[in-house]
């Protein structure tokens, strides 16, 4: 009975989303098809502002005089850009796109917008009932992006430190996936027997739900049950010699958060990087290492001559996805450090942002932490991709 | 079946004009090839056709009916593609009568149409196959036979036989040829291989630069090329092109460059045409370069040259020549008994040879 | 001669033994923890903490699977995280195939940003949206509902969705559409009949991709769902493990019980999966 009430719920969600997609279309198409005729505005303006009236009142429960008037004065302005700008043109990509488009901009565009709103007010704990019942917040300027760069979002490590712990967390962690990454597909892109066996296994951290793996790996680092301390433990009584050399079992989640956290991010992303990197190696035409033979190239000298060049056009997008995926990366360090009395030392700037919000309620403030890093990954891959676009056209 | 009309047709993609005024008429029942370099707009005008591409300026009537913005399927063409364009998740019954079921007929009406279609083609065995599991010349089959079921008015091939290995294009070549003596129907066959045209055309349409060069049947367009471009490109071997200057002593006119000199006859250039001091260009066939053979009155004097190379193709040998600075090849019989380097003797043959303007690049002998 | 025949195979014989060695080894490094995992969820109670690295446990048993199923609401959640990735997979494949045609097949004005939108939209910082989310759906009154899980979660694959459908899209040749324009399509039946049809691998790839980020969440359901009976698989497993050490043995059977149909559904995708990535990059 649950069952079915749950699926019901379901579908009629569905359904409605169909519904609202059909009309959102069909809005567009009339638009699109009649602009130029006669009775265009009178129709359009008799009929949508008196549709959309309908259905928010009937959602909101109140039809009034001025939200008819709103409707009016946005209908205008659409039915005379339809009809002196579009004129027609293009309407079968444009009702292609419209629903997803309509998606992001209710679902991403708009919550961005939210944000940005919020990072020039204050909006934390003291002020959300305010909020509520009227509807304002203080506005108070650049002051919380002042905030961002002078007090600490967490309880003692600052934004500098944040920021830092960051970049060293992505760079090792991209440089390791493209090398791990790497070495495995070059190893993979042999002759030889079980390739597919070995490729999925090789998949796993990646095909696994990234909850139970990290919960399962932040096991492997428990102090004594883990796996890492064991097989320490066991290598020092086969060697004893390693323990004068000042081997022994290491507190990983309280001593070495962030490490742990980098360690067990390489595991996961390796396969990705494989799997990207062996496409490419694969589409490489062998007759070009047939002719690095016959000009008697070494092993290493077609890598780097031949391998490495043909790839690159590949890995540099997944580069960069990976890089902004790794700088974005909460996971990992959530689901290590982020139970009751988590450690801070693992923090990078987006799980300091969420905590910040969702620990600290300090929302306006994190709001305008998450507008600073979105503005520096944009820069980044801006010029990421510039300087491989023009890379590109040397060659 | 029908008559297509092109009138005036432009076609501008941005500030590129692909097609310039393209005036064509073509009659029922017959077939006919545009054949041009690539690049030429050939393609495009075939689309325009088509109703895939859409028509910038001009008329295109298909049995006198204006179908300028008619919807592809509604102009009662069926087109074959150059990579055939079959569909990959679907059989080739299922290929062969997608439009038919698109138009909603009997089922034993397509049943029928589709199995007199595979009858033609040859393609019973296959019609539960996917096209992956045919070969190339299958598959050109196929595209061939998933136009003849929908018995258009119009047959359109986009080089079809251009994806072909050499000796599968020659068979299908012929194929085609049957089934136009078979259907008897308009087709137009758009290539940029002159010997498809040649081989299979009715008429030839000579299209460069977006601009249609001549218009005849394949004997016209051999024999009589109307300037340069059509000279050069209709012939293989290609047509040798010597440039000199006329000039008139006596009433006859004299044809001289830095290399040669030799009379052209009256009955080649006319009177009119042979003005003193007119830059030309002479095109003679390397069929018509006679060389140690006795020319006959119809033929030049005796021309000294030097034989480079030859190049034996089995029944005939190509020999390239030069006199003077001239290069000029000439085919021949087979089994030139010369070693390269030796003197020889050659003549043209004034009844083939062709005298064009070298400003105009019009054709100005007879 | 023949001596250099032998020593050649020699080298082919050392360099395949050494590459076998060290895809072993590395391929035990990726499948370890799932192994320790399933060997937790079959200790007998009392020695669910133990040193014991061996993979078949002593007194191996199936208590801690039953445990979970007759105790917890496990099922329950499974059940709810099911209903919320299929719906909003759904809703996100569709919406994207059509807008990839758009960015695929056409030029428009516009084109340009609304690409770079899509790509920008991946710089966002999670968390980042999680607030005005919240709020919308708190608004909405959808907290604790499926269908706030499903609005908050819908759109959030689909730029990626979108980039990987284009590439796909961008292989396919224009020729088969206007082959189909000729037959007697409209430019959307062309769309509906052919290329859809043909992007099969594609699409899967872009319903798998929907299918793990919503199956994964773990962040927006924190937020979101408050009632333990509304709970996704994440939230459960994550509130399993928590304190209490008698629970790991749960804790790894639900593991296993989540990754286990993941796993199997990834494997089988993974030859798509890896000709789409690349494609989608290549041609991106």
């Amino acid at each position: 009975m649950n069952v079915l009430t749950s699926v019901a719920e379901v579908s009629w969600f569905i359904l409605l989303v169909a519904a609202g997609v059909a009309a959102l279309v069909g809005y567009l198409y009339s638009h699109f098809k009649f602009y130029a005729r006669s009775w265009f505005f009178p129709v359009v303006l008799a009929v949508f502002p008196a549709l959309a009236l309908a259905v928010s009142g009937g959602l909101l429960g109140g039809y009034t005089l001025k939200l008819w008037l709103y409707f009016a004065v946005a209908e205008a302005v659409i039915a005379a850009f339809f009809r002196y700008a579009v004129k027609g043109r293009h309407t079968v990509p444009y009702l292609l796109l419209a629903p997803a488009f309509a998606g992001l901009a209710l679902l991403l565009v708009y919550p961005f917008v939210f944000e940005i709103y919020l990072s020039f007010h204050d909006l934390k704990l003291t002020t959300i009932m305010m909020w509520k019942n009227t509807g304002e917040l203080p506005f108070v300027g650049l002051d919380q992006f002042v905030k961002v760069f002078t007090t600490s979002p967490l309880s003692e490590t600052t934004f500098w430190e944040l920021l830092l712990r960051t970049l060293v967390w992505t760079f090792s962690n991209v440089f390791f996936h493209v090398l791990g990454g790497f070495i495995l597909a070059l190893m993979l892109n042999n002759q030889i027997r079980f390739k597919g066996l070995y490729r999925t296994l090789l998949v796993i951290p990646w095909a696994m739900p990234q909850v139970v793996a990290v919960l399962a790996m932040r096991g492997e680092f428990h102090f004594t049950n883990g796996f890492v301390n064991i097989a320490i433990t066991k290598l020092i009584d086969k060697l004893p010699f390693l323990a004068a050399l000042g081997l022994a079992p290491v507190q990983w989640l309280s001593d070495y958060p962030l490490l742990t956290c980098t360690l067990i991010n390489i595991w996961l992303g390796i396969p990705f990087m494989m799997v990207v990197i062996l496409g490419g190696l694969q589409s490489i035409s062998s007759s070009y290492y047939d002719a690095a033979d016959i000009d008697g190239a070494s092993y290493f000298q077609k890598l780097r001559f031949i391998t490495l060049p043909l790839v690159r056009p590949v890995m540099m997008p997944a580069v960069t996805l990976g890089t902004v995926w790794t700088f974005n990366n909460i996971n990992v360090i959530y689901l290590v450090t982020g139970q009751a009395g988590g450690t801070e030392q693992a923090d990078i700037l987006v799980s300091a942002l969420y905590k910040a919000a969702f620990t600290y309620n300090r929302y306006s403030y994190s709001a305008a932490f998450a507008l600073v890093v979105f503005a520096m990954l944009f820069f980044f891959s801006v010029f990421y991709l510039k300087s491989f676009d023009a890379a590109k056209d040397e060659r | 079946m029908a008559t297509v009309q092109f009138k005036k047709i432009v076609k501008r993609f941005g500030d590129n004009l692909v097609l310039n005024g393209v005036d064509v008429e073509i009659q029922d029942h017959e077939f006919v090839v545009i054949v041009g370099p690539s690049g030429c707009g050939k393609t495009t005008l075939l689309r325009m056709l088509a109703g895939l591409e859409e028509i910038s300026d001009g008329e295109i009537f298909i049995d006198k009916l204006l179908v300028n913005e008619l919807h592809p399927s509604k102009r009662e063409i069926a087109m074959v593609f150059q990579d055939y364009a079959l569909y990959p998740h679907m059989t080739v019954e299922e290929n062969m009568n997608f439009a038919l079921r698109l138009r909603k007929l009997p089922r034993a009406e397509i049943a029928s149409r589709v199995a007199e279609a595979s009858n033609i083609l040859q393609l019973n065995k296959f019609l539960k196959r996917m096209p992956k599991q045919l070969s190339g010349g299958q598959r050109q089959r196929v595209a061939i036979g998933r136009a003849i079921v929908r018995k258009p008015k119009v047959f359109l091939f986009d080089e079809p036989l251009s994806n072909l290995d050499a000796k599968l294009r020659e068979e299908m070549r012929v194929e085609i040829a049957k089934l136009y003596q078979r259907l008897n129907a308009t087709i137009l066959y758009v290539t940029h291989d002159q010997v498809e045209a040649m081989t299979l055309a009715g008429r030839i349409v000579i299209m460069n630069h977006g601009i249609v060069q001549q218009v005849g049947s394949p004997i016209e367009v051999y024999r009589k090329p109307v300037n340069l471009f059509v000279a050069g490109f209709i012939g293989s071997p290609t047509m040798n092109f010597v440039p000199g200057r006329l000039t008139v002593k006596d009433g006859t006119a004299i044809f001289s460059s830095e290399h040669l000199s030799l009379p052209v006859p009256a009955f080649v250039l006319p009177q009119k045409e042979a003005l003193e001091g007119r830059e030309v260009v002479l095109g003679i066939r390397p069929d018509d370069v006679l060389v140690e053979r006795p020319g006959g009155e119809k033929c030049s004097g005796r021309i000294d040259g030097v034989l480079e190379v030859c190049e034996l193709l089995g029944h005939r040998e190509n020999l390239y020549l030069k006199v003077g600075g001239q290069r000029l090849l000439a085919t021949v019989e087979a089994f030139f008994n010369r070693s390269p380097g030796s003197a020889v003797g050659l003549c043209f043959n004034y009844r083939n040879m062709h005298v064009f303007d070298k400003a105009t690049e019009r054709r100005i002998s007879e | 001669m023949k001596t250099k025949m032998t020593a050649a195979a020699k080298r082919r014989l050392v360099k395949s033994v050494l590459l076998h060695a060290g895809l072993l080894l590395f391929a035990a490094g990726c499948v370890y923890p799932l192994l320790r995992i399933l060997s937790v969820s079959l200790r007998p109670g009392d020695k669910l903490v133990s040193t014991d690295l061996s993979l078949i446990p002593a007194g191996a048993t199936l208590l801690s699977y039953s445990k979970l199923l007759g105790d917890t609401m496990f099922l329950r959640w499974l059940w709810n995280s099911l209903l919320i990735t299929l719906a909003t997979s759904f809703i996100g494949v569709s919406l994207a195939s059509t807008a990839a045609y758009a960015f695929s097949r056409f030029r428009f004005p516009g084109k340009k940003a609304g690409m770079i939108l899509l790509l920008s939209s991946q710089m966002i910082p999670a968390g980042m949206l999680i607030l005005p989310l919240f709020l919308m759906i708190m608004k909405l009154k959808l907290m604790n509902t499926y269908l706030g899980m499903i609005i908050a979660y819908s759109v959030s694959s689909l730029p990626f969705s979108i980039w990987i459908l284009k590439g796909y899209y961008d292989t396919i040749p224009r020729s088969l559409e206007e082959a189909a324009l000729v037959d007697g399509t409209s430019q959307v039946g062309a769309f509906w009949r052919i290329i859809l049809p043909l992007s099969t691998p594609a699409l899967s790839i872009a319903f798998l991709f929907n299918f793990t980020t919503a199956w994964n969440e773990y962040l927006v359901a924190r937020v979101v769902l408050f009632s333990s009976k509304q709970y996704t698989w994440t939230l459960g497993l994550f509130e399993l493990q928590g304190q209490y050490i008698t629970q790991w043995g749960m804790f790894a059977a639900g593991s296993m019980l989540v990754t286990i149909p993941v796993l199997c559904v990834f494997l089988y995708s993974s030859k798509w999966l890896i000709s789409g990535l690349t494609l989608g990059s290549v041609k991106g």
